[in-house]
């Protein structure tokens, strides 16, 4: 948490693409796995999406973040693989625990999904910087006031945990027990909690004033300090995952 | 014309049912640096939030009279026209800054990027205020990564470059430690020489003495009266507002200076002869009638390391008993770890420390609470309860008192700290210095054995501080072990005789103030000067060591 | 506040601020739980705060950033959820505003009706992306149970839904209600978007 999100900084095509593109590229990339529900063709879009992590030399740093969706996966393997509704064609038996293959086969579907959605803001969040996405949608027209909340979060929270440290010191040097018995720590909860709560609220008076005085409410047209103008490839992919969409349904519809 | 005109200013929180503002009326010429002195709560704050617009446009509330910056009227104008015109610089350097930048360089830009400001003019702006505030090698830091007194520099460079006018500041330096707040008065000093209009609320009276070219003395939201800084702390009267004239002032008046009346006194060091303490002497310490016997710490051959390889306490020697005691030292001279060590927050990796026979590493935090009170710099980090006196009695159930003993002693204690008017408000109605005192209150009542402060003085005003130590004294006249991290070198001086100077995880000096002061080379190395009234006695010819103003006569 | 007010579109300086505040909130509700071992989530206090003192539109995006932050930093999966967040922070904030938080036996239905409005919004999504289940222990060997038993998989994953969410939101509403309760009048009021100013 401490480098607030899991951008890394490298140099690549991916890197350099718009973050506007990836951005789209996440949400077709998504969508085409609903659109078409078979297995080779959702394991090819996966293919892809791995493909561009490689592209981008962030394929290695996918790896934990898939990791965090492990206990998911694995639910869905247990729970749809077992007890799927749909039990005809017996593929093999644990013992006495027959194992139906339709169970199975849309339990791989959806992992296979889930691991592309994964996979697909893995490309979004590792190869872009959270400002020069937060930059471009404000220059798409969104509030640059939504855009500040957007970006101050992530500056936040760091602050906020290195806050929550000194509390529990000046509790337990109250005579705050943190650790015993459950309704002790329950307890405890409240005391914890409440400090960084009033803290943070109370800063967000401070806050305001820093804001205002810097002229957040101003009406002028805004200017940038930064040039955004460093992306290349921009156009040539939207066109194509727009190809590609639309190829998606036409198939879904026709075929 | 006038830089600022204030006419007949009135004001009043909403939901409040006094003027904290009332029939307030001055002017400022442009280039002017003008202080502004008075206690908490006389409504200085309030005053700069008025001039800079927020007072009324973000708070609301009942407003009267008027607010010109130039020919520009604060009422009628919206914040971003007055943003333009004014900056506006806080006590508190970590929510100034924005926290959507990254970098101190982007930092200072999003202001000048909300008024439509040109790239490259930006670029030039940008440049040119890191310059004059010195933090250019600071450009491509996060902000979350900087001291105190480098923040705030940034927060001034931040609004500078949107070339204000006047430059606002609210206690600057208030929450900084001297280090800090030396680099931002060092800055303060140039802009005003590049003359920049400056106005500045601030309790080190002695900078506001030698920087104002005026100075207004607010009192419970009036205006008492506004002068040169001469003027106005050579009044009589000072006491009845609640601040105290720089130390050169009170010395020169001890020392009768004044022939007649009307006169008035100096109040700065460059005023002050370079004679005339020759031939001073102490007055005979009246020795106490009997020792008070506190309880013991003892810290032998302590050693501790956050990270490896990185030692922050290297071989400690203590033995900390009988009179009040006061740890001074630089930032991270292992101070507040120590402090961490004798409570237990931390154990530590070599050496042991015993608690009137307890080896801290037998025991836990939660259990030494009934022994030792640590009481930490920020208030805000414990208080959870929405009554006062409920905050207070929280420590004392905790350790087992039965509830009528807890809520006897919060309420002594909150008396002890001038607090019991507010036992039933909300602590989050109150200032950030009375919320300390609560703070204070809330581990005293506790009645432990020892009772160690940490940086107790940050953001007291002159009542504050001597509220603090008449405590502090009464105290030990109880028995009770006091030890006190501090920063303030003068409150040292007047208020502990026994002193432990730490430096770089080691303990340089132990032993009594008035021998602590006199090593300079040690002091060099420590990182720390001398008190004010110490410095003074010395320029005029006073050989030994002077530790407090009641000792000039 | 007026009812119209409820829904403006133009938020104070400090109700925009706020939200960042509410999302830190969300994070160390959630941390602090899991350092005490309690055993719920408690990662919502900050945004039934935000609904509370700003309103339902501020509280909604509380609870839409919020998620889309989460899955910026901590996992992607989170960005699913985004739209039950979203709706957490606007029921509580329609609720408190019609008076059910005046007391805390009305904050206790609010927490039960948010937790059963959760589990509603969650299931859908539960279904579409992972065939129904969310991933929590307990819900998902209900749900298996129900599956098994041939009851029909809307029913089992609302099921599964209800008993992760309404056990925590009931608590989540009823912290976020005590702090709420606790705070003084000079801060809850920066929020409103409504006062003006009294020219003397």
């Amino acid at each position: 948490m401490k480098n607030g999100t899991f951008y890394v900084e490298k140099a690549s095509i991916v890197h350099d693409v718009d973050p506007l593109s990836k951005l789209l590229f996440v949400f077709v990339s998504v969508g085409v796995t609903y659109i078409l529900s078979t297995h080779s063709f959702v394991l090819g879009v996966l293919a892809i999406t791995l493909l561009v992590l490689l592209l981008g030399k962030v394929l290695q740093y996918i790896f934990p973040i898939i990791g965090l969706s492990l206990v998911l996966i694995f639910s869905i393997i247990i729970v749809q693989g077992f007890f799927h509704p749909d039990r005809s064609t017996l593929w093999f038996t644990i013992g006495s625990v027959p194992i139906y293959k339709e169970g199975f086969s849309y339990a791989l579907l959806l992992t296979l999904r889930v691991l592309n959605m994964v996979c697909a803001f893995g490309v979004l969040i590792l190869t872009t910087k959270p400002d020069d996405l937060v930059q471009s949608l404000i220059r798409k027209g969104m509030s640059p006031k939504i855009g500040y909340v957007l970006l101050s979060v992530l500056q936040i929270l760091p602050q906020m945990l290195a806050v929550t440290g000194k509390i529990t010191d000046a509790q337990r040097s109250r005579g705050m027990e943190t650790e015993g018995g459950f309704i002790t720590r329950v307890k405890s909860f409240i005391p914890l909690l409440t400090p960084v709560v009033l803290n943070s609220i109370n800063d967000t008076r401070d806050r305001s004033i820093a804001l205002e005085i810097r002229g957040f409410n101003s009406t002028s047209e805004r200017t940038f300090l930064h040039e955004t103008n460093h992306f290349k490839y921009g156009f040539v992919i939207k066109v194509l995952l727009a190809v590609s969409l639309a190829a998606v349904i036409a198939w879904r519809i026709f075929i | 014309m006038k830089s600022i005109r204030v006419e007949q200013l009135k004001y009043k929180y909403p939901g409040s049912d006094h003027f904290v503002l009332d029939e307030l009326s001055f002017t400022v010429e442009r280039g002017d640096f003008i202080g502004i002195a008075g206690e908490n709560g006389a409504g200085k704050t309030t005053l700069c939030y008025a001039l800079s617009g927020l007072v009324p446009h973000f708070f609301k509330g009942s407003y009267g009279g008027n607010v010109f910056i130039g020919d520009l009227e604060v009422y009628t104008h919206s914040m971003s026209e007055i943003t333009a015109r004014v900056g506006l610089v806080f006590d508190n350097p970590f929510s100034q800054m924005t926290g959507a930048k990254y970098t101190v360089y982007d930092e200072i830009a999003f202001g000048l990027e909300n008024l439509g400001v040109p790239r490259e003019e930006m670029h030039r702006r940008i440049q040119k205020c890191m310059k004059q505030l010195k933090i250019e090698e600071l450009w491509n830091v996060n902000p979350f990564y900087l001291s105190g007194g480098q923040l705030q520099r940034v927060a001034i460079a931040s609004v500078m470059a949107m070339k204000p006018d006047i430059l606002i500041l609210d206690e600057p330096t208030s929450q900084l430690d001297p280090q800090g707040a030396e680099e931002v008065f060092q800055v303060v000093e140039q802009l005003s020489a590049q003359g920049v209009t400056i106005m500045m609320a601030e309790q080190k009276i002695e900078k506001l003495a030698a920087y104002s070219d005026r100075i207004l003395l607010m009192n419970k939201g009036k205006l008492i009266c506004e002068g040169t800084p001469a003027e106005i702390f050579s009044r009589d009267d000072l006491d009845d507002y609640g601040i105290e004239p720089p130390v050169y002032t009170s010395a020169a008046r001890s020392l009768k200076f004044r022939q007649h009346t009307p006169a008035n006194l100096p109040v700065v060091l460059g005023e002050m002869p370079t004679f005339g303490l020759e031939k001073l002497s102490l007055p005979f310490p009246h020795e106490e009638a009997v020792d008070v016997k506190t309880a013991e710490i003892v810290v032998s051959d302590l050693s501790f390391s956050y990270e490896k390889d990185s030692e922050i306490i290297k071989g400690i020697n203590l033995k900390l008993s009988g009179k009040p005691l006061a740890i001074i030292g630089q930032n991270g001279a292992g101070k507040t770890t120590l402090v961490k060590l004798l409570k237990a927050l931390v154990k530590p990796q070599k050496g042991e420390i015993t608690v009137d026979g307890v080896k801290t590493t037998d025991t836990t935090a939660a259990k030494l609470a009934a022994v030792i009170g640590l009481i930490f710099q920020n208030p805000n980090d414990q208080i959870f309860k929405s009554k006062v006196l409920d905050e207070v009695m929280f420590g004392p159930l905790n350790i087992g008192q039965s509830p009528e003993t807890a809520k006897a002693n919060a309420l002594k204690m909150l008396d002890r700290v001038g607090m019991a008017s507010k036992k039933d408000e909300n602590p989050y109605d109150l200032s950030l210095a009375e919320r300390k005192l609560v703070a204070v209150a809330s581990v005293l009542a506790m009645d432990t054995k020892v009772v160690i402060f940490d940086e107790p003085t940050i953001g007291q005003d002159a009542m504050g501080k001597v509220k603090l130590s008449l405590l502090i004294n009464e105290l030990y006249a109880q028995g009770k072990l006091v030890v006190c991290i501090l920063h303030d070198m003068d409150f040292v001086a007047e208020t502990f005789e026994h002193t432990v100077i730490l430096g770089g995880g080691r303990v340089l000096f132990n032993g009594e103030t008035r021998t602590a002061f006199s090593q300079d080379e040690l002091l060099r190395e420590a990182g720390l000067e001398q008190p004010h009234v110490t410095q003074l006695a010395r320029r005029m010819g006073y050989t030994g060591i002077l530790l407090k103003k009641s000792e000039l006569h | 506040m007026t009812k119209q007010s409820m829904w403006s579109l133009k938020f104070s300086t400090a109700a925009l601020v706020l939200i960042p505040a509410a999302i830190g909130i969300n994070y160390l509700g959630k941390l602090f739980a899991e350092l005490l071992r309690l055993p719920l989530w408690l990662d919502s206090i900050g945004t039934v705060l935000s609904s509370m003192l700003a309103g339902p539109i501020i509280g909604a995006l509380t609870g839409i950033i919020n998620n889309i932050i989460y899955g910026f930093t901590a996992s992607p999966i989170s960005f699913v959820y985004a739209i039950t967040s979203g709706v957490i922070g606007l029921v509580v904030g329609i609720m408190a505003n019609k008076g059910w938080i005046a007391s805390i036996g009305r904050a206790l239905v609010l927490g039960l009706v948010v937790g059963v409005i959760a589990a509603t919004v969650s299931t859908p999504l539960n279904i579409l992306f992972w065939g129904g289940q969310t991933g929590n222990i307990w819900g998902d060997a209900l749900f298996a149970t129900m599956i098994t038993h041939d009851l029909p998989l809307w029913l089992a994953s609302f099921a599964d839904s209800l008993v992760v969410d309404v056990p925590d939101k009931i608590a989540t509403v009823l912290v976020g209600f005590l702090i709420f309760k606790n705070l003084p009048k000079n801060l809850t009021r920066m929020y409103d978007s409504r006062s003006e100013i009294d020219r003397l």
